[in-house]
């Protein structure tokens, strides 16, 4: 194996994997050397190190010092599992919107490297780009470890965190390797439910671990790991904290646990590379959908209005969110918003009793949707990707084109609007004329998110095709969240306001509904106007 | 009749003048070889003349209509083949024509014919059910040239519509394009290979850095380049001033 082969690999790699989540020109020019990653862990350690030391000096109350001990102790022993569990996430999350069509294509199947170095490559070009989470976990634990002694620990905990970094990313690349041999074997056999299967798969990740980040089930899952340690010690993945436990407890097989992960990482290093030997190249299969003979097609439901070019266009696009691998991440994004809606209901109900507090409610019933027909509305240009050119030379109009692409964020928008109404009765037990008026605003959200988001998909599209696509500039999402959240509010307002003007209701709805009108047809006016200019000049 | 009048057409993207007063018209019953290295200015003017990028003087009509004042007109005149045409990887072969189809609002049994035919002469029958995503180069490209013909346009503005397709599919491609000819269909094309240009086209323009130097029948910019007895790649390269290939080889050699 060359090492100057793999450090070239590993700094090509990272470069390739900061600009292809486009974090900006400044920023990833800066990052592409890879020293200038550590120099950035060696900072973000050194200032949350000093901060907390400080902090600590300053304002920690007495008689809280044993308890807080405890805890950082356990959170000392905590960081090395914690690591290597969040780079397989990560790892997990970025291979499910890689296409099988590009690793097999990939620059580096036909360049003369071996597997090895291509693993070792890859590993050390993930653990660069995920150290910053070690080193958050590290600098937050430094201040106090100075400030009760425990710099021994901390430093244990820092030799084992780099090791699980390790641990975490060849299991990654062990992933890489089997999950494109499955999917070209699954693939083959199953057509149409296969994609169905894998969107079903695809969903359920992406909701189990954006819940599981969700602040109190991270702190239950580390307090989990720490009074388990003892436990598990026969899980090769908790060695690592098993060996900072020993050190925080005096004992005598930090050393043994220590070279035990070592063996571990090594030997997973070697299944990483006999797997990638083995699967070197991922096969591109052909997936059949039909095999049926060719019928033209003819709209199932004849929406009034809808002329067979939209309708054209709206099934496209929901043949695309539902076959397309990276769009899985769209689709999941009413679970976690309402599995978090009804955590934050649930104890509304209990607050208030059985009767709604509608101020309370609005924001939460309001802001998924907008955020969900936003996300949708917003990235609806910029997913036709560089195939934009079949719509540029159709002979379209600009509104035609809108309204396909309004029609179907306005259909999911409606279809999660109920689902949300119905978590809500479900908790709070709503009167009648609530859950209509919930309804009511609820519709003119979405209208007004998905013709907003538009705007901004006009704007700022990015028809880019690579992992990750974002298919909106990071400012036009920045932008476009931010606005649509704020009209959403602004719209609610006098209904916000109904607490101070109980005796007004009636014309506070009106209220309500006029400014919805308004923004509606605001939004229409200018996402048609930026949508006419994004055709004068293909930008591909 | 003229069918395409192109009038002085020029655009820049920043310092880089890609096209520079460009004119020139074709009429019905033509094919029209659009010639030129790499980087001079072939698939922009193409753009320009389907109405996807806006120049930034002159105008193009198409029949009676100003393709920048009535571009949705204009485009349901024309049939359109990129250059490496990339398509919507997520649908079928035939989800795509069908999409296309109803783009162009062709009606339920005109589709059903066309694609069909279609699909049968360039040998994608039995296929049109897989995704696109597992389709060959050769395969999508003859994808986007049945989309560019769907819907019989009026002219057909081809860029290197011959690239991957396998020697018998370019061979009806070719024959479908004299067809449309016949039938009073002007193509114009781009293409690198010029015994193709020279074998199928009626006229050919030759565009360097952004400009037409040459404009004629392939006998016509013979003698214009001096060189009556020689061949077009000759011909070609004295007129591009690229003719010092054999001092390239000799350096790369060194």
């Amino acid at each position: 194996m060359r090492a100057r082969a793999v450090y070239r690999l590993a700094a090509v790699l990272t470069k390739s994997q900061l600009r292809g989540n486009q974090r900006g020109r400044i920023f990833t020019r800066w990052l592409s050397k890879t020293y200038t990653i550590l120099l950035v862990d060696v900072t973000l350690i050194s200032l949350l190190g000093g901060l907390g030391y400080a902090a600590f000096s300053t304002y920690l109350p007495t008689g809280s010092t044993m308890a807080l001990q405890g805890t950082e102790l356990q959170g000392l022993t905590a960081i090395p599992a914690a690591t290597s569990f969040a780079v397989i996430l990560l790892g997990i999350l970025g291979e499910l919107s890689q296409s099988l069509q590009s690793s097999s294509t990939d620059l580096v199947n036909w360049l003369p490297i071996s597997p090895s170095e291509y693993v070792a490559g890859s590993t050390l070009s993930l653990a660069y780009t995920y150290s910053f989470l070690p080193s958050l976990l590290l600098g937050a634990s430094l201040g106090p470890a100075l400030f009760f002694g425990q710099s021994n620990v901390w430093l244990a905990s820092v030799a084992m965190s780099t090791v699980s970094l390790l641990i975490g990313a060849s299991i990654v690349e062990m992933l890489r390797s089997i999950t494109n041999r499955i999917s070209s074997s699954f693939y083959k056999r199953s057509g149409r439910s296969g994609i169905i299967l894998r969107l079903g798969l695809t969903i359920l990740v992406l909701v189990f671990f954006q819940l599981l980040f969700s602040g109190q089930i991270i702190v239950y899952v580390l307090r989990a790991i720490v009074q388990t340690v003892e436990a598990v010690w026969f899980i090769p993945v908790i060695w690592p904290s098993i060996a900072v436990q020993a050190v925080a407890e005096g004992l005598s097989v930090p050393l043994l646990f220590g070279l035990l992960s070592l063996s571990f990482s090594f030997a997973l290093f070697v299944v990483a590379v006999i797997l990638r030997t083995r699967y070197w190249i991922p096969v591109p299969v052909s997936i059949k959908i039909n095999s049926k003979p060719y019928s033209p097609s003819v709209a199932k439901v004849r929406i009034p209005g809808i002329t067979s070019a939209e309708s054209a266009i709206f099934r496209k696009d929901l043949r695309s969110l539902i076959r397309r691998r990276e769009m899985a991440r769209f689709l999941a994004i009413p679970f976690v918003l309402a599995a978090s809606m009804a955590i934050s209901l649930s104890q509304i109900g209990t607050a208030s009793g059985s009767s709604l507090n509608l101020a309370a409610t609005i924001p939460l019933f309001l802001i998924p949707i907008a955020v969900f027909c936003e996300v949708l509305s917003m990235t609806s240009i910029g997913q036709e990707g560089y195939a934009v050119w079949n719509i540029y030379v159709a002979p379209l109009e600009t509104n035609q084109f809108l309204k396909a692409k309004m029609l179907l964020t306005t259909i999911l928008g409606v279809v999660f609007t109920f689902a949300m109404l119905i978590a809500i009765t479900f908790f709070v037990n709503p009167a009648g004329s609530d859950i209509l008026l919930l309804f009511g605003l609820g519709i003119v959200v979405v209208l007004e998110e998905s013709a907003f988001g538009l705007y901004i998909a006009a704007k700022f599209p990015d028809f880019r095709e690579m992992v990750r696509s974002r298919y909106v500039t990071i400012w036009g999402s920045l932008l476009g969240m931010f606005l649509g959240i704020a009209i959403a509010l602004l719209t609610a307002t006098p209904l916000l306001l109904q607490p101070l003007f109980a005796d007004l209701t009636a014309e506070l709805v009106t209220a309500t509904f006029a400014i919805g009108l308004l923004v509606c047809l605001i939004c229409w006016k200018v996402t048609v106007r930026q949508t006419k200019l994004l055709f004068e000049n293909i930008l591909i | 009749m003229v069918l395409l009048q192109v009038n002085a057409i020029s655009k820049g993207f920043g310092e880089l003048k890609a096209v520079r007063d460009v004119s020139f018209s074709i009429g019905s019953s033509e094919v029209v070889g659009l010639l030129g290295p790499n980087g001079s200015g072939k698939s922009t003017l193409m753009k320009i003349m389907v109405g996807i990028l806006k120049p930034d003087l002159g105008t193009i009509q198409m029949l009676d209509s100003n393709v920048a004042a009535k571009p949705t007109k204009a485009k349901m005149m024309v049939g359109f083949v990129p250059e490496s045409p990339r398509l919507y990887e997520f649908l079928t072969g035939i989800e795509y024509l069908d999409f296309v189809s109803d783009l162009y609002g062709l009606d339920r049994s005109a589709k059903s014919d066309r694609i069909s035919e279609f699909l049968k002469a360039l040998d994608l029958e039995g296929r049109e059910n897989e995704l696109i995503h597992g389709y060959s180069q050769g395969m999508k490209q003859k994808l986007a040239i049945i989309a560019a013909m769907l819907h019989r346009p009026k002219i057909l503005i081809l860029d290197e519509p011959l690239n991957a397709l396998d020697p018998r599919s370019a061979r009806i491609v070719k024959e479908l394009i004299h067809k449309f000819r016949d039938e009073g269909v002007p193509t114009i094309f781009s293409t690198h290979v010029l015994e193709i240009a020279e074998a199928i086209c009626d006229r050919l323009i030759i565009m360097y850095q952004g400009k037409i130097i040459a404009e004629g029948t392939a006998e016509q910019l013979k003698t214009k380049a001096g060189s009556a007895g020689s061949t077009l790649e000759e011909v070609f390269l004295k007129l591009t001033g690229t003719s010092d290939t054999r001092e390239i080889v000799e350096a790369l050699w060194r």
